[in-house]
């Protein structure tokens, strides 16, 4: 599978937190969500492609290009949408759109009136004046104006309501249908990523988790419930964390048909969505 | 470059603009007031000087648009050498507007004549040159708070030198040195007969003193977490 993104050995340390070690892939012509509580690292993950901040260790590579070397090629091919924009407030959509034009051969001015128009947004329009969602349309639509190959998030749908969240999200499954474009954007909004999401890259505290597809993750991964102290949660197969509540035994496991196998009927077995994952990894008593 | 230079013009013409009209009572006030030649050309450069890349980099700072920048297909290099020649060219628009303001202001002291000379248009640029190479690097790397520490700092070296002075006493005391070296460099800057020689090494230390400058924003800019 040809990669649009190679992450390997990423390291970052800030005081008091420090990014480890990350090593991922992100497939061509795919959506990958990278998913973890606040403070994980995500943000840190897509300002170190971006080179907004400085690696201690590690190689990223972009359209098979290290990021460094090939700053303003990889970066012509990226449309990257910041959590909070970052435009200067007081000037009109189209000066802003104007000024940062220039900068992308491939921009495409039709294509960036007919997403304001679609975004229900006027060129004349004052930056301070958008909403919050209304600044996240803008951005989008400065980030699709250049054709670009990836279209790099981070935390898009943090704040949207959801009718909009909706609405951006089918957006981001249009544009990958021609293959080519591919899509990383950060989220602790789980319900978002299983919509829409191929892939699923878990951080937490720094650490990549997993990084594997949605599916196989879905499909595999579980919950067993049991009430009182029936098992320990190193009895369990696959056991990646627990949470004990006075009652009952919650065990989060990778490999839920061993579980099954192993239990039978003696216990619950669920399978678990992301945000399952995200709450058992993050706010479980401890790892096993 | 000429994208950042583009760019920087379209985020900050407006203010750019304003400032110019505010300056235009206070070039009023200078040029009714001061009859000396050279004691405008130095006010009026350390006004220009001060001014104009603050209000480039100050909204840079006000609106977090160097993640902006720093996010569009260029290096950290070009933007650096961008936000150079933006100043630059922000300064050339105070200059300008500052002696068309002379020229045409009916209540001038002394004719444009006068200040329109090689000589002060070096010194101009020497002496803005010193304060943009001092608070580009500053702002570049550490936004406004840096130059409100550059601010202070320098404020509080400034008690202490005065302390110094009078707690050292004596005519011969090094700070007492030190200020009268300042002094005397000042007025050989501003009443040394323009030779060539003195011109020349004028624009030397002008290219000196911004190329130095520029070296130490681009690695310190390439060392900025955004």
């Amino acid at each position: 599978m040809d990669n649009t993104i190679e992450i390997t050995g990423l390291r970052k340390e800030y005081k008091g937190f420090t990014l480890d070690d990350v090593t991922f892939t992100v497939p061509r012509g795919y959506i990958m969500g990278l998913i973890g509580p606040n403070g994980a690292g995500k943000t840190t993950i897509v300002k170190l492609i971006m080179n907004l901040i400085r690696r201690d260790a590690g190689e990223v590579r972009v359209f098979g290009m290290d990021n460094l070397r090939h700053e303003p090629e990889v970066k012509a091919r990226i449309g990257f949408v910041y959590d909070a924009p970052r435009f200067p407030e007081d000037l009109r959509l189209e000066t802003i759109a104007s000024a940062i034009s220039a900068f992308y051969e491939k921009w495409d001015g039709r294509r960036f009136r007919n997403l304001l128009e679609e975004f229900q947004l006027s060129p004349r329009q004052v930056f301070k004046k958008l909403s919050h969602g209304m600044k996240m349309k803008f951005s989008l639509a400065i980030a699709l104006a250049h054709d670009a190959d990836l279209i790099l998030m981070d935390e898009p749908t943090a704040g949207l309501d959801p009718v909009f969240r909706f609405d951006l999200l089918t957006k981001l499954r249009a544009l990958i249908q021609d293959e080519r474009k591919t899509v990383l954007f950060s989220s602790h909004i789980t319900s978002d990523l299983e919509r829409v999401a191929d892939f699923v890259t878990f951080v937490h505290k720094g650490r990549l988790v997993f990084s594997a597809a949605k599916d196989d993750i879905l499909e595999t991964w579980g919950v067993v419930r049991v009430s009182g102290d029936g098992i320990s949660p190193a009895e369990v197969p696959g056991a990646r964390g627990f949470r004990r509540t006075e009652h009952s035994l919650g065990v989060l496991t990778s490999d839920i048909a061993a579980a099954r196998g192993r239990f039978g009927a003696s216990v619950v077995c669920d399978m678990a969505s992301l945000e399952d994952i995200m709450f058992f990894i993050s706010k479980g008593n401890a790892h096993v | 470059m000429f994208k950042i230079l583009r760019l920087e013009f379209l985020f900050n013409r407006w203010q750019l603009l304003t400032v110019l009209a505010i300056f235009t009572a206070y070039f009023a006030y200078m040029a009714y007031q001061i009859d000396s030649p050279r004691i405008f050309v130095v006010t009026m450069s350390i006004m220009i000087g001060l001014s104009m890349p603050f209000i480039i980099l100050g909204r840079e700072d006000k609106f977090k648009t160097a993640a902006l920048m720093c996010s569009l297909p260029v290096r950290r290099t070009t933007i650096v050498l961008g936000k150079y020649a933006a100043t630059w060219g922000a300064i050339g628009l105070g200059l300008g507007y500052a002696l068309l303001f002379k020229a045409v202001f009916p209540f001038s002291k002394f004719a444009i004549g006068e200040i329109l000379t090689a000589r002060n248009f070096l010194v101009s640029l020497f002496l803005i040159s010193l304060i943009v190479a001092v608070i580009l690097p500053f702002t570049i790397r550490f936004g406004l708070t840096g130059i409100i520490i550059l601010l202070v700092s320098g404020q509080l070296l400034g008690i202490l030198a005065l302390i110094l002075t009078q707690a050292l006493g004596g005519a011969s005391n090094p700070m007492r040195f030190f200020f009268r070296a300042v002094k005397s460099g000042l007025q050989t800057l501003l009443t040394r007969e323009a030779a060539p020689g003195f011109q020349l090494t004028l624009v030397a230390a002008i290219v000196a003193v911004n190329a130095a400058s520029l070296f130490i924003s681009r690695a310190l800019y390439a060392r900025r977490d955004l």
